[in-house]
């Protein structure tokens, strides 16, 4: 008699990767490198990018995730500089977002605040600022600020790939980054790369994806399928009907200018960090590569016209942008109600998209794929219950990166144009943020309020946007000890012994990446 | 501080060149390929980060923490070899000039002791043997580099822990320096090994890592002209860290 093969129990070996952009070498690389065996049941990748669809280029800043993902991959850090023409970053820097006025700006460290392991500084901080007017929450609790103002790197030239003094993340070119990948995930990692148009998918009795059928008329098999495929979802949109669950009654920026400004000079300095700076209807980003800014205008065409906001970006860019064309990219801002269905999961922005503002999109990727590729689905069996973990969290960390991005507006108190008036309207704040804020009014925002074991934006992010925009708290009638004030004391004299240090150490942005184009960084 | 100048007889004419350098502050100094065999029998030989360049040098290293050089004892030098590059100053090279050197004008070496740099205008032979052994040191060093290039590439490098335990029970840690980790040189392809040691590199690598015990004569010195006595020298290669 012969035993029926349980479906369960098929193993799943053919990965393959739908999308040559950002997102589809991420996966393929982070999926190839993870899981690397010889022999009949070796895990093969295969990327199908598409021979016609430009890719979409945005995501130029990322998270300190990033040197984790590079590093698990296997591209050194030199070579990743060099081959993406990558800047470093140290946080944001959000300009006019609390008042409006010329001097309100504020700084969001890559950094957590000193002893953020040990202790809260935040009460402490709201104490001594109003007793003795200490300087802001972030250059009080950390030194990153200071580098960010003075141009200064995160590390020196004898600091060993992905390791500094200070935190940090990079800015990048996108299109490079891609290239980049795919040379290190074909050439290094065995990943199979097939130029081609998926046209259409065979499916099976229960719905799983068993090939792609190519414009060329090849047929691509896999047991597990990524769909990297940008905003059109070519599988989780196309194939699986999965809706978007839109957010624009929350974010309500719909659209996107961007500019590549060259630098006035070959040796004018490169900003080391983000800067956001608000405007009538939405903000401007303005991030520092190696060749290069990248510039735009990200605004809410309810709010502002077109033509108006071309003329708003070139104003900020001032001459420079005389010369240059603007690209427009709509954000349909929200994402799918599910991202893995049967056995295919979506990345990228086939999963959804919000506005850049705390630069979430490559840090998406890089989460999505440690959950998928860490821990890649052995059977067709297993793949239903990692489906519905990865669309428990991703419903989650989408919901939790909405709430921060809006965080950033509602805490505004500019009145001067109907964009950041309908930004504090109550019936555009989710429930759970505006839980939290009247909370935040009373208690510092702490771990407890953060359930994830890896929460996206945790308690140290919501402290120095709640403090930076200075949002009035209760904190300092909380009740301390002298043991903590003296530990508090201690810690803030320790961020401040560091700050002078790094000061002193840390050489100038442009000229480190100079260094390191030259000579290279170690490994140890 | 220094005071560098192009070698000129009419602005140098008269100078002369004391004939053994002042080593007594020297802490540390470059190494060549072909001086590690004499300079192992001597000292600890390791790795160090050069300041500028991020990039690794050989180094020998003649002090722990002490400010000063831990072999010149008794106003003489005290052990069997000098390095090259200690000798090379107050000479510089540098193909700008007409003699092919700059000096350092402020060094304690020259003055009136000591033969001449120049003879009626003309260079002696204080010139062209210092342009002589500065081309030879260069060269020398330079293939010491492409040795430790070549470990770099391999990622043999591990960074040295070196705690040094003092009398009164305190520590303290010497940063910055490296060697060669025994388990990555133990796992190099057959190849790679008959490449490497057809260069010398095998040998110059066992030579580095057996010349740390001279760490521990470096402690025995210090206790010889200190009065804050150092207790043990903890020397370790961290072997786990790196890729």
């Amino acid at each position: 008699m012969r035993r029926e093969t349980n479906p369960d129990e098929r193993p799943v070996r053919g990965i393959v990767v739908v999308g040559g952009g950002s997102a589809g070498w991420i996966a393929a690389a982070r999926i190839a490198a993870r899981n690397a065996t010889a022999g009949a049941d070796a895990t093969t990748v295969t990327l199908i990018e598409s021979a016609t669809q430009p890719t979409i280029g945005v995501g130029e800043g990322t998270w300190p995730t990033m040197r984790n993902t590079l590093r698990k991959i296997g591209i050194a850090e030199t070579e990743f500089i060099r081959g993406t023409d990558a800047a470093f970053k140290q946080g944001g820097r959000f300009v006019g977002w609390t008042t409006g006025a010329a001097d309100d700006a504020y700084y969001h460290p890559l950094n957590p605040p000193a002893g953020a392991t040990e202790m809260d500084l935040s009460a402490h901080w709201v104490s001594l600022s109003q007793t003795r007017g200490a300087a802001s929450f972030a250059d009080c609790v950390d030194f990153q600020g200071a580098l960010c103002e003075r141009g200064l790197a995160p590390k020196l030239i004898t600091h060993p790939e992905y390791t500094g003094l200070a935190n940090y993340a990079y800015h990048l070119d996108a299109g490079k980054f891609a290239t980049l990948l795919r040379e290190y995930a074909v050439n290094r990692l065995g990943v199979r790369h097939v130029s081609g148009d998926v046209l259409g998918v065979e499916q099976s009795a229960t719905g799983d994806i068993r090939y792609l059928k190519l414009s060329d008329g090849q047929e691509i098999a896999g047991d597990f399928f990524v769909d990297c495929s940008g905003f059109k979802g070519i599988l989780i949109g196309g194939v699986y009907k999965v809706p978007l669950r839109g957010c624009r009654d929350v974010l309500f920026a719909d659209r996107a200018l961007a500019m590549q400004v060259p630098y006035p000079s070959p040796d004018a300095p490169i900003v080391c960090h983000t800067v956001a700076t608000a405007k009538e209807a939405g903000w401007i980003w303005d991030i520092g590569l190696w060749t290069r800014r990248g510039v735009g205008y990200v605004y809410s065409s309810a709010h502002t016209t077109d033509e108006q906001a071309e003329r708003t970006l070139r104003s900020y860019i001032g001459k420079a942008a005389q010369d240059l064309n603007a690209r427009r990219i709509d954000i349909n801002a929200g994402h799918r109600q599910v991202f893995w269905q049967n056995n295919c999961v979506a990345v990228g922005l086939s999963a959804g998209f919000l506005e850049p503002l705390e630069a979430s999109a490559l840090m998406l990727i890089e989460i999505s794929m440690d959950a998928i590729a860490d821990r890649l689905p052995r059977t067709r069996g297993a793949m239903d219950v990692l489906a519905k973990q990865f669309n428990s969290a991703f419903n989650h960390h989408w919901q939790r990166v909405i709430e921060f991005l809006k965080l950033h507006y509602v805490l505004t108190k500019r009145t001067d144009t109907a964009f950041w008036r309908d930004n504090v309207e109550r019936g555009s704040i989710p429930d759970s943020l505006q839980e939290r804020l009247g909370l935040w009014r009373t208690h510092p925002p702490a771990p407890q309020d953060f359930t994830f074991a890896r929460e996206v934006f945790s308690w140290p992010s919501y402290q120095y946007i709640l403090h930076g925009m200075k949002y009035p708290t209760r904190y300092a009638e909380l009740p301390t000890t002298i043991a903590e004030r003296q530990a508090a004391e201690r810690l803030l004299g320790r961020a401040t012994a560091v700050r002078s240090d790094a000061l002193r150490r840390l050489p100038e942005h442009r000229s480190l990446l100079g260094k390191i184009r030259e000579h290279g960084l170690q490994l140890v | 501080m220094r005071n560098i100048a192009a070698l000129d007889p009419a602005r140098h004419g008269s100078l002369r060149l004391r004939p053994t350098p002042d080593v007594s502050r020297l802490r540390y100094a470059q190494l060549g390929m072909t001086e590690l065999a004499v300079a192992c029998a001597d000292f600890p030989i390791c790795l160090a980060k050069d300041a500028h360049t991020g990039r690794f040098n050989l180094i020998t290293l003649f002090s722990l923490e002490e400010p000063r050089n831990l072999f010149w004892l008794a106003e003489k030098w005290q052990a069997t070899y000098l390095p090259e590059a200690a000798m090379t100053p107050p000479f510089f090279l540098d193909t700008g000039t007409p003699l092919g050197l700059a000096i350092d004008e402020d060094s304690p070496r020259l003055g009136n002791e000591g033969p001449p740099l120049f003879e009626e205008g003309r260079p002696t032979q204080v010139v062209s043997e210092a342009r002589d052994r500065l081309q030879r040191v260069t060269r020398d060093i330079a293939d010491a580099q492409m040795m430790i290039n070549s470990f770099a590439e391999l990622r043999l490098i591990r960074p040295l822990k070196v705690v040094l335990e003092r009398a009164n029970g305190t520590t303290h840690s010497i940063e910055g320096l490296y060697s060669l980790g025994s388990r990555p040189l133990a796992e190099l392809q057959d190849d790679v090994i008959v490449d490497l040691y057809r260069r010398g590199y095998i040998a110059a690598a066992s030579l580095m890592r057996a010349s740390l015990n001279q760490l521990e004569r470096l402690r025995q010195l210090h206790n010889l002209c200190s009065t804050e006595l150092l207790g043990n020298v903890h020397v370790q290669v961290m072997e786990q860290q790196g890729r």
